[in-house]
């Protein structure tokens, strides 16, 4: 039985490193900036529809005049589309922070339904973008198919997205404790104004960890599109278990990120194995049992983006 | 959305030489007085009194005749919805080239059901109350088809459910107004029980969506494996929406099936396809998908058609009819990313062809004489595109009809020939049992319907 249990707690922490991937942009932006950025998962689709139009001919850019990159082989299309998807929507992300300026210092209400109808535009242009119609993006064949380990065929898909986002979650890690910009997000989530009277330029502060945090979200867009289907709706699917991530781990935690997130996956790889029917809301159980007995989540306590 | 203009009824013109205020003063206020309380109670009697009629009474017989669409748009089964739609609407238009029925114009009026059951309530309730519709076509979702068929039984509208497969839209939720037009969860179990048993084993891994059509495909799917003596493993309701299968193949792995029995649609069947596929689990065990939608696999390849699964129709039927109907569909979509339709299109078209050409014979949009018409009615298998003639349940109301069985096709023709058919049950060897448990309401408890 023991022994059973092994591919399923293999299974959850991989699921568990895709889900702190997903909930780390959001986790930069609500500690520097105290935006719940409910636009997070919108996006997070746009990386993944980005990374669609690089990787595939029918994905959305005009084949006729595209049609001698689509010749490329499809490891180079997948390492530009892990550039280019980041990067589109780190701008989007970047021009969303413009409009949330006049928010600051108001009620954060005002940021919330800022974001939430910033996430209803972006689905809606995705979807007269591409439709609504389901799409998957393909990927090279050398992180498809499947390995067998024992007697049991796994995802290499999965293995490799669960080394990726440790990877982002390492080098991440190491951007804001190792170098010096770094410290300034960390000192912006700290004290803000304490930044400005330091000479910083609070504002671009600002508008850069947006953007970053959007590209973050754009990341991991194209790490689970693979995985769980791009579909207009996809960044719902994508912002309520970040958010739940957040809460968990205690807002503005990186540590406490993680380790919700590891905590989520396992979670809920272990129900869907064995109590399917409760799978998608056993995280929510979860959620409701740490914070009645610690409000302030795991590692609510330490402060921003502290190590 | 409206396709067309409301009804629109002329007002009576002014005699030449004389305005419609000096009309207006000529009138009496006793005559006038008389003429309003002649006018309320004959008004009254008609919407108070015994015959329960829901009718428009300033109809013209000349009026359009309007079907109210509910295809979904959103949700789950956007694609789908919108793939019967487009039946639909084909049906329609070709109708109105040949010159109508009855004289008049058919119209649709389509509103997004959004695979949400609230939605069709309120849908149906709108469709009736306010956009005047004679009948009502369209549903993929069986919890939204339900909801749909309730409003429109209590109003007396006919109803074509056209593509939503649970046993229980013709079984314990059947309505004397709707028709279900697709097979249903327990003739496509019944298709390929028997051939998966003898082919691939008796040890059964079961997996369901958990909600209406597949807890009740499931059952139908668990009732007739065992019955030709399958060994039912594990039974695992999976939520809708569920987009990480990884859980669930890992445990179906350890379980070492012979065969697994699949009732997931929409995009979860999308989405677990993909993972299966992409593990290379397609094989063994043995997958039997109760029912393959073609709008859920067209544009990924004829590899996504994984296992074996049933149909009722494909564009590469080997019938009389088939090739002109892909040829016309595509000459009236030519810009639509499914290029060549599919059974829940088929589906769509059928039925509201059927429903138009009934309408002509008895030479009304009464209800109870097209409900009379419909019951019992056998459609010829070359007017269908079928193998077998299919024939509308007076009980039931189910269409008993060829349902094909298929897998992926290992010598495609082109890229649109995913399915390779591997047999085309007779209706009659796989008649579905739940009308079994369907009570139909008496034509008496049924109220007359007519928009005119």
């Amino acid at each position: 039985m023991l022994l059973d249990l092994i591919p399923h707690l293999i299974n959850g922490l991989a699921l568990g490193l895709l889900f702190a991937l997903l909930a780390l942009g959001f986790m930069l932006i609500i500690g520097v900036m105290e935006v719940i950025n409910l636009a997070h998962g919108s996006l997070f689709a746009i990386g993944a529809y980005v990374a669609l139009a690089v990787m595939a001919p029918d994905g959305g850019l005009p084949y006729a005049f595209m049609e001698p990159y689509y010749a490329l082989p499809a490891v180079a299309r997948y390492l530009i589309a892990l550039a280019v998807g980041p990067l589109v929507a780190g701008v989007v992300g970047m021009g969303l922070e413009l409009c949330l300026r006049r928010t600051y210092g108001a009620d954060p209400l005002y940021g919330l339904l800022l974001t939430f109808g910033a996430a209803l535009v972006l689905e809606e242009a995705i979807r007269l973008v591409w439709g609504s119609s389901e799409y998957y993006l393909p990927i090279p064949s050398g992180i498809s198919g499947g390995f067998i380990a024992g007697d049991l065929i796994y995802s290499t898909y999965r293995i490799y997205a669960a080394v990726f986002a440790a990877g982002m979650i390492g080098v991440l890690w190491l951007f804001l404790n190792k170098t010096p910009y770094g410290a300034v997000i960390k000192a912006g989530a700290h004290d803000s104004e304490m930044v400005r009277a330091l000479g910083y330029n609070l504002t671009r502060l600002r508008l850069l960890v947006f953007g970053f945090g959007a590209a973050l979200a754009g990341v991991a867009g194209i790490i689970m599109a693979p995985i769980w289907g791009i579909r207009p709706v996809v960044g719902v699917d994508a912002v309520i278990p970040a958010f739940v991530i957040i809460v968990l781990g205690g807002v503005g935690s990186f540590w406490g990120a993680v380790s919700a997130g590891i905590m989520v996956g396992l979670v809920v790889a272990l129900t869907a194995a064995f109590l399917t029917d409760w799978s998608l809301l056993s995280m929510y159980l979860l959620l409701l049992a740490v914070v009645t007995f610690r409000a302030r989540g795991l590692a609510g306590k330490s402060s921003v983006l502290e190590a | 959305m409206h396709d067309g203009p409301a009804n629109d009824t002329a007002a009576p013109m002014p005699a030449e030489g004389e305005d419609a205020m000096s009309r207006i003063s000529n009138i009496s206020r006793r005559s006038f007085l008389q003429t309003s309380l002649l006018a309320g109670s004959a008004g009254g009697a008609a919407l108070f009194g015994p015959w329960k009629h829901n009718r428009v009474y300033a109809a013209a017989s000349d009026k359009p005749i309007r079907i109210g669409l509910t295809h979904d748009a959103s949700g789950q089964f956007a694609n789908s919805g919108q793939a019967e739609r487009r039946g639909s609407e084909m049906a329609v238009a070709e109708f109105n080239e040949a010159g109508c029925v009855l004289g008049r114009k058919i119209e649709t009026v389509w509103m997004d059901t959004e695979t949400n059951p609230q939605t069709g309530t309120r849908v149906a309730e709108r469709m009736i109350t306010r956009e005047d519709v004679h009948f009502l076509v369209g549903a993929v979702q069986s919890g939204t088809a339900n909801a749909i068929s309730q409003v429109a039984q209590k109003y007396g509208c006919i109803y074509f459910n056209t593509n939503s497969s649970s046993p229980t839209e013709s079984g314990k939720n059947c309505h004397r107004v709707k028709f279900v037009w697709d097979g249903n969860g327990e003739n496509f179990s019944k298709a390929a029980a028997r051939n998966a048993i003898q082919s691939f084993g008796k040890n059964w891994f079961l997996i369901y969506n958990d909600y209406v059509w597949g807890q009740n495909t499931n059952a139908a799917t668990k009732m007739v494996a065992t019955n030709y003596g399958a060994n039912v493993m594990e039974e695992v309701a999976i939520p809708v929406g569920t987009r990480d299968w990884s859980s669930v193949l890992l445990r179906i792995q350890q379980a070492k099936p012979d065969v697994v029995a699949a009732a997931v649609g929409g995009d979860d069947f999308k989405v677990m396809r993909q993972q299966v596929s992409d593990m290379k689990l397609d094989r063994k065990p043995a997958w039997i998908n109760n029912q393959q939608d073609w709008p859920d696999i067209y544009g990924l390849g004829v590899d996504a058609a994984f296992g074996v699964f049933g149909t009722t129709w494909y564009h590469y039927l080997d019938l009389p009819g088939v090739a002109d109907f892909v040829k016309r569909y595509q000459e009236r979509y030519p810009t639509t990313r499914i290029d060549v339709p599919g059974n829940v299109t088929y589906n769509g078209y059928v039925a509201t062809r059927e429903l138009l050409r009934v309408v002509g014979e008895v030479g009304s949009t009464d209800n109870m004489k097209v409900i009379k018409a419909l019951e019992g009615r056998v459609m010829k298998a070359e007017d269908r595109m079928q193998n077998h003639d299919a024939v509308i349940d007076a009980d039931s109301h189910q269409i008993q009809q060829t349902i094909y069985l298929a897998q992926g096709n290992p010598k495609p023709r082109d890229e649109s020939d995913y399915f390779e058919i591997l047999s085309a049950s007779d209706p009659e060897s796989i008649r579905s049992e739940a009308g079994k448990e369907c009570k139909l309401e008496a034509y008496a408890d049924t109220p007359n319907y007519d928009q005119g």
